[in-house]
């Protein structure tokens, strides 16, 4: 088999702006984040976003100005308030949105990852996200009758974006994608998408990968790209890992309440940064050594206060 | 540990607690409903299984987690899946009870956590439903935990994001909704029901010191039980006081801005 590992560059480079995308991350955990830095480096743009609960993502690319609309469920820096670029530019009237409940948003993916053109469900009837359309319109949901039971039920239609980037644990050179700790989202919008982004923390052989099959997410042949990036979910935090980093998402949630806050720190972290060596040499190794995981926990105790 | 005066994170707390039964099974979410379940399974309630959506199944931390998708979740839970694999077990019907948080929240339960203003003009972007649509579509039974402020319990909703009993009896069932719908409201200032007729709020108990005159002042519709005797809440006792201070030590959730600590 031929490998599939990449440079952050190349994989980046090989997005077109306007495109329809979905990333992995929840809370405070497993967002591709170096991928979204890279992504607005070389300022790819007019995106679309169907977005469980990648709020970091997210947040980034609004500040960014990188996209047009949004179908979300819910985007909250958990412990930290709301996403305030995310905020911004809705009540600005720059990003398009469209709401949904985690499960009837999940339920549009899991229709696109098995191939049927709808899913029933059972959430969302009665509310605002079925009365109040934005541009999904009619695309969005629709009351329906069992036609076996009779009972009520909704119809979401499925899901398909042209690319999904996951952040996961280690890959081999093939694609075979394995990921520790709660997986949120990320093996359905995998699944759905027409194209498959992984980052990872580490690539491995494929015999590891062999040696342990169960914790394997996605299987190679639906890869498209892998790329390397140790730290590639920071400042969120990966299980076993490292933990995510409270004294930089403090910063950031002060910097980002303004838009000239934001801008200051894009400017630092971001396009300040060649590449992603650079972006970690700003965070420093001794950050990096304090969030880094204790084996046993999966989480740093050092970032949760003991240890100090 | 000073016998520092029982604040009211507390009583919210404990009447939490005492509203989940042994071996039950729980959606939670973070902030109170965390430290309530906790407490729930350290006392009364050993048997609960606790779910968080992001796919945690049957958490026993040793951290206070300081989001669903927070490590310490993860570490000593029995399985950890998918946001689908958590969300299907409320629409399997194998979730009893699930806590929710509120930005608004109005006389028939009804929340809004989506936006504040006009929905294509907003005055303020909230976080959005998440999987509190689904927790109140979908569970057993649904206790809120709210914020008693005349402009979070408004007459109407800018946005009505989560269901509870929509406009009055029966739009559940016409709506295809399988839970019971919010069973019980805890705020800062006492603990509300649902009028089993009319579906909705009641007052039910007052915190100490809490008067009528504070809850309607800080109420935007009119509450129904606001005549008669109005019971006190019960005040946790010492040692379950003791219990939530050890459980949440270092006040990630309760007791953040006021006294209550030694």
């Amino acid at each position: 088999m031929k490998s599939k590992v990449v440079s952050l560059q190349e994989a980046v480079a090989s997005l077109e702006n306007g495109a329809h995308m979905s990333f992995s991350g929840f809370g405070q955990s497993m967002g591709p984040l170096a991928f979204v830095r890279e992504m607005i480096r070389q300022g790819i743009r007019d995106l679309e976003l169907t977005a469980v609960g990648e709020a970091w993502s997210v947040d980034l690319l609004c500040g960014a100005g990188a996209i047009s609309r949004i179908r979300l469920s819910n985007f909250m820096f958990e412990g930290w308030g709301r996403c305030r670029n995310f905020s911004r530019v809705v009540e600005q009237g720059k990003v398009q949105v469209e709401d949904y409940s985690h499960f009837g948003l999940i339920n549009r993916f899991f229709a696109g990852a098995i191939g049927v053109p709808f899913m029933p469900t059972k959430v969302m009837n009665g509310t605002d996200i079925v009365n109040i359309r934005g541009f999904d319109g009619e695309q969005k949901y629709m009351p329906f009758h069992c036609p076996f039971t009779g009972e009520t039920v909704g119809l979401v239609p499925q899901v398909r974006p042209d690319v999904a980037v996951i952040h996961a644990s280690r890959a081999d050179p093939f694609g075979n994608v394995q990921l520790f700790g709660i997986s949120s989202h990320t093996e359905v919008i995998a699944k759905a998408a027409k194209k498959v982004i992984v980052t990872v923390e580490e690539i491995v052989d494929e015999s590891v990968i062999r040696k342990d099959p169960s914790r394997t997410i996605i299987p190679g042949f639906m890869v498209d790209y892998v790329v390397h990036c140790p730290f590639g979910a920071h400042p969120t935090g990966m299980f076993m890992y490292y933990d995510y980093d409270k004294q930089h998402i403090d910063y950031y949630v002060q910097a980002t309440r303004t838009e000239e806050g934001t801008a200051a720190y894009l400017k630092e972290f971001v396009y300040g940064t060649r590449d992603e060596t650079e972006y970690l040499e700003k965070i420093g190794l001794e950050r990096l050594m304090e969030i880094k995981a204790d084996p046993y926990f999966g989480y740093s105790l050092k970032n949760r206060g003991e240890l100090s | 540990m000073t016998g520092a005066q029982v604040t009211t994170d507390e009583i919210m707390v404990y009447a939490a607690s005492k509203m989940i039964n042994d071996g039950e099974v729980a959606l939670i979410g973070t902030g109170l409903p965390m430290i309530a379940a906790y407490l729930a399974k350290a006392t009364h309630a050993p048997n609960t299984v606790l779910i968080f959506e992001s796919g945690v199944i049957d958490a026993r931390s040793r951290h206070m987690a300081t989001g669903v998708g927070d490590f310490p979740l993860v570490s000593g839970a029995v399985k950890t899946g998918g946001l689908f694999d958590s969300l299907s077990l409320l629409q399997g019907g194998k979730i009893d009870l699930g806590f929710l948080g509120t930005a608004e929240v109005d006389t028939y339960g009804n929340i809004n956590s989506t936006v504040i203003g006009p929905y294509h003009q907003p005055k303020v972007r909230l976080p959005g439903s998440g999987g509190a649509n689904d927790i109140a579509s979908l569970a057993g039974r649904v206790i809120i935990i709210a914020k008693h402020q005349k402009r979070k319990f408004p007459a109407k909703l800018s946005y009505l994001t989560t269901p509870g009993f929509i406009d009055g009896p029966g739009a559940r069932e016409r709506y295809g909704l399988r839970g019971k719908g919010p069973q019980k409201l805890i705020s800062d200032l006492g603990i509300f029901g649902f009028d089993e007729e009319t579906k909705r709020m009641r007052i039910e108990s007052l915190h100490p010191g809490v008067t009528l005159e504070m809850v309607k002042e800080n109420t935007g519709f009119e509450l129904l039980g606001a005549d008669g005797d109005i019971p006190t809440t019960e005040i946790p006792p010492a040692e379950i006081v003791r219990l939530i201070r050890e459980l949440d030590k270092d006040k990630i959730y309760i007791n953040k801005d006021k006294g209550g600590d030694s």
